[in-house]
């Protein structure tokens, strides 16, 4: 992506449907957007999205929006370990789970 | 006149291939100069290039070199001299015949493959100079895997053959037949318009300095322990130290071997400037390196952590790293009876202790390891060749210039850059570099371009008709992607994929001689797309690209999968299931490769025109860089006059006449017919690089200017400090107020009886962690010339660390020896001003004596900090970065130090951060050469990655309208559905993802293109 | 141009979850304006779909589609081979559409996607706001040019409630009072001497009252 304001919200509602257990945008610290604000388009898409999942009875935390600098090694990993962590409380994708119970019985 | 016979030469010959010479060599080649580049050593690099990382992001230093290296290697108008030394020179400035030397490789450049086989049978082991003889090479060697040009030659002191008549075992081995012992030394007659000096430095040599280095293997220069953590290293990165290869558990560092020491002999009395820094980097670097908590310590004088933003890092370090900072005298370095361990006994001030004893105290200490942090200094070779070319040297021998022209020596028409200049780090050097190439652009304007080849690239495939073909090349980078990842596994399972015709592993994939391989690759199995697994997009993938469009590709048919940073270097400890990650990522990287379109671009005329804001000494000297050059120049100036900051300051530490500099720079501008508009500034700006429209408040109304590039210098200024009384009473003063006495009432100055300098006002503290650079040099300045003014005086510089960097140490010294007296204070134990009537006094905790002190004085000055300008619309406007303190961020801390990342944008100046005025000169320069590589151009390409509107879907719903962040998309009246502009459009995709009829494509990442990543990612797991 | 806004998935849910196979169909017309039915939202409404159903762990196979208007025959008619293939169609276009894909397609159950709430215009980027009431006899002229129907949530024809207060509606705070609006750009015109003239009661024949309306231009006929 060459911005986060490219990231649609088709983009991650595919990720989830696709059987991703979680998805979050990584977008430049607000403010910073190198391309002036795609990162704050972005934040609103990934709350829609959460509402979305809300609607359809999926966990919201599943998405997320992060922001950080390109500096930000060290936070990039907290980030994934954070995202990380959260995914596993949750348990997988409700939708990988009944393909594995499909793969089984298949 | 007969130009041809006695104009200038559009050559220049650049002399040392570290990183300081590249960036001349590509800054002149780009702008339209043939160049020649003299490397003593078989391949370029320097010193940059055995680093492990580089302070203070802790980027890889190979990783960002190595496209430099690879760029000049390829360049069509650089000619690479390995194994060559100038060795004579005639003529002048704009014709020079400079005399050559290139001694024999004994390998053949164009046949030898770099297969290595040579080198493997070759019989001959001897220390390894890249490792710093802490490994081995053979006779027959390359310098380093990513060496440019990455050709074997043979170490002729070394190789049997050659010694003593026997052996040719490379020569029977080679498979190319390129080993050729007929080879002979050569003697080229070269005519170039200018000589650019960038030979470097070298390491003090810290036997004489310290007994215990080369008795004790685990005593290491800092040199040494940079490729200690190199993963090309003698170790390949493992820490372990030498004597027993174990991991240490505790190291020491030795600041100043070498460095700030009148009394040695092989000692230099200057401060190195960039040990502090390497340090830092080092104990932290150092610690990542180890599974154990490791035990760092650096031992110190003064912390000189004076550049941009390394203040926050020496903070990091000590408060989140625990790395140890003791200030101190390391009185004895000695062995440890009956073990490998080093013993270090050293005093420090009784104002350190706890114990408040008024008397200095010693302590001893043992540690694993001990790196002496080795200044820098100008080698014998160089001196010999300062001597050959005519090159006066300082008494430090480092190349003589003035302040005003920094990058000029003392004979015309041979520049100098880097280390030889004075000691400083890369970023300074890369700035004087660019410098360097202005000041010979402006010797050869007259003859730019008359020298350079253009390159033939061939007519693009049309790939309509065609399936993909891709290729995976997968790169071991080394052993930072091999190490972790099995690498051949991953290669065959890329032969698996669809549509992967060809996959192949690589040691070093952007190496020049793989690239070639590359090419030959492409063109014997018609690859049309190629995926590389390698490291980052962001450094490497325009190298690639480059190397698909020599093989008629649009270079959009390119995809990267980032098997290093975002799998080897993150997932160490998990080899299996990393090697399973570098598969998904190759599995959707060529994924998309097969959907990747070519994309077009066409050029675009770049409009001549320079707008430089900010009139100051950057501004004016970026503007004359530039017009000297040949391309107009409009200097927009807040103030009535020019000048700048520059106008408060008398004179520069040397005792040069800055007003005297200011009054000339000015009359120049004025004979240079360089628009100036004062009293305005920058209110409006809209188009895109090479063509910007901006809209100037004259303050008389507004003035409309069109140009292709934007110079900021904007400056900084000096902090109106809150503390210590400042505003309160008139003895209370800035030192610019005090220069501003001196140069007013001097007289009154003279009856002085003591004056206190308080230092690291606003600087150094929670609400600024900024180091202001320049206050120390201003503070002894200063000292000096109040002593000068009245000898009798008393003048105590109250300081936390003085930062008297490079061969500022010199006045330092001086000082001190005039009787300023330097007396050290915590941040924590702040001096107090007390007021009493008319008279002030100053009380302070004497760190040596271990008690309080009060003084009456008739003057205190504060070092009060240099912070940036109010310069939030003009960031805005032009939609640059500033830091948190507000100064603008370059695009590179390291490499591009006067680029924005936003391209036909630079920067110079103290808008960049607090600097010297010699430092200003040189970066304002820099910023000059940087603006003409592009100005050059005439023309620029556009297109690529920009979105399209598909008319027929469009709803002229207006949406993309309301979101581009730059407003470049509208309606068409005629048509009646959106466009956008291809050369405005900024390529971030905001409008493709908010169009409701989804009528919007972005080049490079249309939706089925990245959702095809997604897919290829979660394949089979619903 | 007529503003939709989507329904609850929840609702949607309900209508067809007993169909096999279900196709999204979004138009490109007035609702991809106003971001209720345009290609993008049928790509996420169909996302959502197929990811509820499948935790539901109910195979329904939804498709997706984007029609360039659905009040229009031939561009309905483009979907002709595709609409037999599925149990149902949920429509995203505005009710006209709805219910002209259900007489085309008439023997295919056809769901609506978006509730069609009114003619209006964008504010700003993402706010609609209601203006016409499709009444079918146009008082604006005397009106200074705002919508009695429209704007007053009483269709009040002559003047404000008792419920108007500093500007504000009483049905909603958040409203502006529509008679309150025509006083000011009367005012502003100078005409405010049209409040001494009536206006006539309304005719709504016109208007839904006579029963569902149609136009006839002989000219543009066949």
């Amino acid at each position: 992506m060459p911005c986060t304001g490219r990231v649609a919200i088709i983009h991650l509602m595919k990720a989830l449907e696709k059987g991703a257990d979680g998805v979050f945008v990584a977008g430049c610290l607000e403010g910073d957007c190198h391309y002036q604000a795609g990162n704050l388009r972005a934040k609103k898409r990934v709350a829609y999205v959460q509402e979305v999942l809300k609607s359809i009875g999926m966990d919201p935390e599943r998405v997320a929006m992060y922001n950080l600098s390109a500096g930000q090694g060290p936070r990039f990993a907290e980030i994934c370990r954070e995202m990380t962590e959260r995914v596993r409380q949750l348990g997988p994708n409700p939708i990988r789970k009944n393909g594995e119970r499909k793969e089984k019985a298949a | 006149m007969d130009t041809k016979r006695d104009g200038p030469l559009g050559s220049v010959m650049v002399v040392g291939g570290g990183i300081a010479g590249i960036q001349a060599a590509l800054d002149l080649a780009n702008t339209g100069y043939y160049v020649y580049m003299v490397e003593k050593s078989p391949a370029i690099g320097g010193v940059m290039s055995q680093l492990d990382k580089t302070f203070p992001t802790n980027d890889c230093a190979m990783c960002i070199i190595s496209p430099k290296l690879v760029e000049l290697g390829r360049h069509l108008n650089i000619k690479l001299l390995t194994l060559s030394e100038v060795e004579g020179i005639e003529g002048r400035v704009g014709r020079f015949t400079v005399r050559v030397k290139q001694r024999a490789r004994y390998v053949d450049m164009e046949k030898c493959i770099a297969c290595g086989l040579c080198a493997e049978k070759c019989p001959r082991k001897v220390d390894n100079e890249y490792n710093q003889g802490m490994s081995q090479r053979k006779a027959i060697y390359v310098k380093y895997p990513q060496a440019v040009p990455l050709k074997y030659s043979i170490d002729e002191a070394n190789c049997i053959y050659i010694e003593k008549g026997k052996c040719r075992a490379c020569e029977k081995l080679c498979p190319a037949g390129a080993v050729d012992f007929s080879q002979k030394d050569k003697t080229h007659e070269i005519e170039v318009g200018a000589v650019i000096l960038s030979p470097g430095f070298q390491t003090c040599d810290a036997r004489p300095l310290v007994e215990l280095y080369g008795q004790n293997p685990n005593v290491v220069t800092s040199l040494e322990f940079e490729r200690l953590l190199s993963a090309t290293g003698p170790t390949q990165g493992h820490l372990v130290r030498p004597s027993d290869h174990k991991e240490p558990k505790k190291i020491a560092w030795l600041q100043c071997v070498g460095s700030r020491d009148s009394h040695r002999q092989g000692a230099h009395s200057y401060c190195s400037g960039v040990c502090c820094m390497y340090a830092i980097k080092e104990a932290m670097v150092a610690k990542e390196h180890c599974q154990d908590p490791l035990d760092t310590a650096v031992f110190y004088m003064d912390m000189r952590t004076y550049g941009k933003d390394f203040e926050k890092y020496y903070n990091r370090a000590r408060e989140e790293q625990g790395v140890r900072f003791i200030r101190s005298r390391v009185y004895n370095v000695d062995a440890v009876p009956g073990s490998d361990d080093v013993l270090i006994q050293y005093a420090s001030d009784a104002g350190d202790q706890s114990d408040g004893h008024p008397e200095i105290v010693v302590h001893q200490e043992q540690f694993d390891m001990v790196v002496l942090s080795v200044g820098v200094e100008t080698s014998p070779e160089t001196i010999e060749l300062a001597k050959r070319l005519g090159v006066k040297l300082t008494e430090h021998n480092f190349a003589e210039t003035d302040p005003f022209t920094p990058v000029s020596t003392s004979r015309p028409g041979i520049y100098v850059c880097g280390l030889f200049q004075g000691p400083k780090d890369i970023p300074f050097s890369v700035m004087e570099a660019s410098a360097a190439a202005c000041a010979a652009e402006i010797d050869l304007a007259p003859a730019r371009g008359t020298q350079v080849k253009s390159r033939s690239v061939p007519p693009e495939q049309d790939l309509s008709e065609q399936e993909p073909r891709i290729g995976v090349f997968v790169c071991n980078c080394g052993i930072n992607i091999a190490s972790v990842v099995d690498v051949k596994a991953v290669m065959a399972y890329a032969a698996t994929l669809p549509n992967v015709v060809y996959s192949q592993e690589y040691l070093f994939t952007c190496s020049q001689d793989t690239q070639e391989k590359v090419k030959q690759t492409i063109l014997e199995h018609r690859l049309n797309r190629v995926v590389v697994a390698a490291c980052s997009p962001r450094t490497h993938e325009p190298l690639f690209q480059e190397t698909m469009k020599d093989c008629g590709l649009n270079k959009y048919l390119f995809e990267m999968a980032n098997i290093r940073d975002q799998d080897s270097w993150v997932h160490q400890k998990e080899p299996g299931p990393a090697t399973e990650k570098a598969k998904d990522l190759i599995r959707m990287s060529v994924a998309r490769a097969a959907l990747l379109k070519p994309l077009t671009e066409k050029p675009l005329e770049i409009n001549q025109r320079a707008l430089v804001v900010g009139g100051g000494i950057a501004g004016m000297n970026a503007a004359l860089g530039l017009s000297r050059q040949g391309f107009e120049a409009v200097i927009v100036e807040k103030e009535p006059q020019l000048g700048g900051m520059a106008r408060n300051i008398s004179q520069t530490i040397e005792g040069l006449d800055v007003l005297a500099y200011v009054d000339k720079l000015v009359q120049e501008v004025k004979d240079a017919g360089i628009e100036v508009l004062s009293g305005s500034h920058l209110a409006g700006l809209s188009g895109y690089k090479g063509n910007f429209i901006s809209t100037i408040d004259t303050g008389n109304g507004a003035r409309e200017i069109t140009h292709g590039v934007v110079v900021v210098a904007t400056g900084a200024r000096e902090y109106k400090p809150k503390e210590f009384g400042y505003g309160e009473s008139d003895r209370v003063m800035t030192q610019l107020d005090l220069d501003k006495l001196i140069r007013q009432h001097s007289g009154k100055v003279s009856k002085w009886q003591r004056v206190i300098m308080i230092q690291c006002v606003g600087s150094r503290n929670k609400d600024n962690p900024n180091c202001s650079k320049i206050c120390c040099q201003g503070a002894v300045k200063h000292a000096l010339r109040l002593k000068k003014i009245n000898p009798e005086m008393d003048v105590i510089v109250l300081f936390r660390d003085m930062r008297m960097y490079g061969v500022l140490e010199d006045y330092y010294t001086q000082a001190r020896k005039e009787g300023v007296l330097f007396v050290r204070y915590d941040e924590k134990d702040q001096p107090e001003v007390s007021f009493n009537g008319p008279g002030i006094g100053v009380a302070f905790n004497d760190l040596v004596l271990g008690r309080r002190v009060s003084l009456g004085a008739d003057a205190i000055v504060l070092g009060a900090a240099t912070l940036a300008e109010e310069n939030e619309q003009l960031a805005t406007l032009l939609k640059v970065p500033r830091n948190a303190e507000g100064f603008f961020i370059e695009a590179h801390a390291k490499l591009r130090p006067v680029d924005f990342s936003s391209e036909g944008i630079y920067l110079c100046g103290t808008a960049h951060g607090p600097k010297l005025i010699s430092e200003t000169i040189a970066q304002s320069m820099a910023a000059a050469a940087r603006a003409a590589s592009f100005l050059s151009n005439k023309d620029m390409t556009v297109g690529g990655v920009v979105a399209q509107v598909e008319p027929g879907l469009c709803a002229a719903c207006l949406v993309c309208v309301r979101n581009c962040p730059y407003g470049v998309p509208r309606i068409d009246p005629e048509k009646g559905v959106s466009e956008i502009n291809e050369a405005l459009c900024q390529g971030c995709g905001t409008c493709v993802s908010e169009c409701p009829a989804k009528a919007i494509r972005l080049g490079h990442y249309q939706d089925d293109q990245i959702m095809i990543k997604v897919d290829a990612l979660l394949e089979g797991v619903v | 141009m007529i503003m939709a806004k989507p329904k609850p998935i929840q609702e949607i849910v309900n209508v067809i979850k007993d169909f096999d196979k279900v196709l999204v169909a979004g138009c490109n017309g007035c609702v991809a304006v106003c971001e209720a039915g345009g290609l993008k939202e049928v790509e996420i409404l169909a996302s959502a779909l197929r990811m509820y159903f499948a935790n539901q762990n109910q195979n329904i196979e939804i498709g997706e589609v984007s029609l360039t208007r659905q009040c229009d025959k031939e561009y309905l008619a483009e979907i002709k081979d595709m609409v037999p293939k599925y149990g149902a169609v949920l429509s995203i276009a505005c009710g006209a559409g709805v219910q002209f894909m259900a007489e085309m397609y008439s023997e295919k159950p056809i769901f609506p996607g978006v509730n069609t709430n009114f003619i209006g215009v964008t504010l700003e980027k993402g706010v609609w706001s209601e203006r016409c009431a499709a009444c079918g006899e146009c008082i604006l002229a005397s009106t200074g040019g705002i919508c009695p129907i429209a704007r007053c949530s009483k269709r009040m024809l002559n003047g404000p409630c008792g419920g108007s207060s500093n500007g504000k509606c009483e049905v909603s705070k958040e409203t502006d009072c529509g008679w309150h609006l025509i006083y000011e750009r009367l005012k502003t015109l100078g005409q405010l001497q049209r409040f001494e003239v009536p206006n006539d009661p309304k005719d709504w024949t016109t208007s839904r009252d006579g029963g569902p309306r149609k136009i006839i231009k002989e000219v543009s006929q066949a």
